[in-house]
């Protein structure tokens, strides 16, 4: 290697001269020193280049990145549910009655603003209606919570809210709406059975078939 | 769909954290604001983990880094998504430095540089990397980054150091 050569290698790359460029440097005095110069101004230029790392920026970086793998967690689990949901749709669907289904729609989304909206109905209204349709609304049935009227399936349904031992319950009294057989429906996590009664028909929506069945047992029992 | 282990998930923060700090100096000196320098090296780290799983040789990670970040640099510049600031209108805020005069004239030598040279002192400087290796990253050859790093050191100590470069010139 002559001291062109060498000159060369240590500006292009003064921190990793090779084998040859060192056993130059040991025998020509004047590339040493010119290396030497060029080490330290190599120190000055690293040093001027050092900006300040902003405090905490090792935790940001991580904390946004771990952030954006849990979209990929969530995803996943949407679409789980999606399937779930899918699956459960068409395993249901055969067997849903369209009028008991109208009764779990209409606890899902219409309830609450049916109970908001409406003006309450004197227990004892509901009672002498019950009474006309030959269903019994007995203490063994559970706290009544709410008691109203309401547009369902096309008819005035009586709206009631039980609290049971089994569950929240919701009965919808259809006085004009008779039913030839009982139907059942299944969705949303919810069961519904619309039961032929003297007078009309009684959607029963519950979170469990064996609350359906109590409450039907009760409402017949009279 | 990628599933990403606990196992990936810590190799991969752990290899951020051993060069996090060189990789945002080298944003710095690309960008010359810390706000856009934070938030390329976020991209930058972003698309590294998307890509992780499927690196093979995780030894030489921080040369996959910097390339991600430089190739980021570039795309983001060409879509002017990254505004660089013109080395005109530079200011280097007080806490960006522990000596603000020197980092100005840094400033001033890096700005005489063409944006090659720029990037093979950058990599060489901040992030250790062989003549080899820079090429790689700025997809050239050996000899191409050798004397960009040659011609841009003697033109940085002729900026930084005036009077010492006019010897090196003449023993060159």
């Amino acid at each position: 290697m002559n001291c062109l050569e060498f000159r060369r290698a240590s500006l292009s790359d003064p921190r990793r001269l090779d084998a040859a460029a060192t056993a130059h440097a040991d025998q020509c005095p004047a590339c040493r020193d010119f290396h030497a110069r060029g080490l330290e101004a190599e120190s000055r230029l690293a040093a001027a280049l050092r900006v300040a790392v902003p405090e905490g920026l090792h935790a940001r970086v991580l904390d946004r990145t771990a952030a954006a793998r849990r979209p990929v967690r969530w995803l996943a689990l949407a679409a789980s549910l999606l399937v779930a949901i899918a699956i459960g749709f068409f395993a249901a669907a055969p067997g849903n009655d369209p009028v008991a289904l109208a009764g779990i729609d209409f606890v899902m989304y219409e309830e609450a603003q049916a109970i908001a909206d409406a003006k309450p109905t004197d227990v004892q209204v509901l009672a002498g209606v019950a009474r006309q349709m030959g269903v019994s609304l007995s203490e063994q049935l559970g706290e009544i919570h709410y008691v109203g009227t309401c547009p369902f399936a096309g008819s005035t349904a009586h709206h009631v809210l039980v609290k049971t031992p089994l569950g929240k319950v919701t009965l919808l009294l259809v006085p004009d709406r008779p039913l030839a057989s009982r139907a059942v429906a299944a969705a949303h996590g919810m069961q519904a059975a619309i039961v032929p009664v003297r007078a009309g028909s009684v959607a029963i929506i519950g979170g469990s078939g064996r609350s359906i069945v109590r409450t039907e047992t009760l409402l017949k029992s009279s | 769909m990628q599933v990403f282990g606990a196992t990936q998930r810590a190799s991969f923060d752990q290899a951020v954290r051993d060069c996090l700090n060189d990789l945002y100096r080298y944003a710095y000196w690309l960008c010359r604001d810390r706000w856009q320098s934070e938030d390329l090296v976020q991209e930058s780290v972003l698309r590294a983990w998307r890509s992780w799983p499927g690196l093979r040789e995780h030894r030489a990670v921080k040369g996959w880094l910097f390339t991600i970040l430089y190739r980021e640099f570039a795309r983001s510049s060409s879509r002017a998504r990254i505004p660089t600031v013109s080395i005109d209108e530079a200011a280097m805020e007080p806490q960006d430095h522990a000596d603000p005069a020197l980092a100005f004239d840094m400033e001033r030598a890096l700005r005489a540089l063409g944006e090659d040279s720029r990037h093979a002192v950058l990599l060489q400087v901040l992030g250790g990397f062989t003549c080899a290796e820079i090429a790689a990253v700025l997809g050239t050859s050996e000899g191409a980054v050798m004397t960009r790093l040659t011609r841009a050191r003697q033109a940085l100590r002729r900026t930084l150091e005036p009077g010492e470069p006019a010897r090196e010139a003449r023993e060159l």
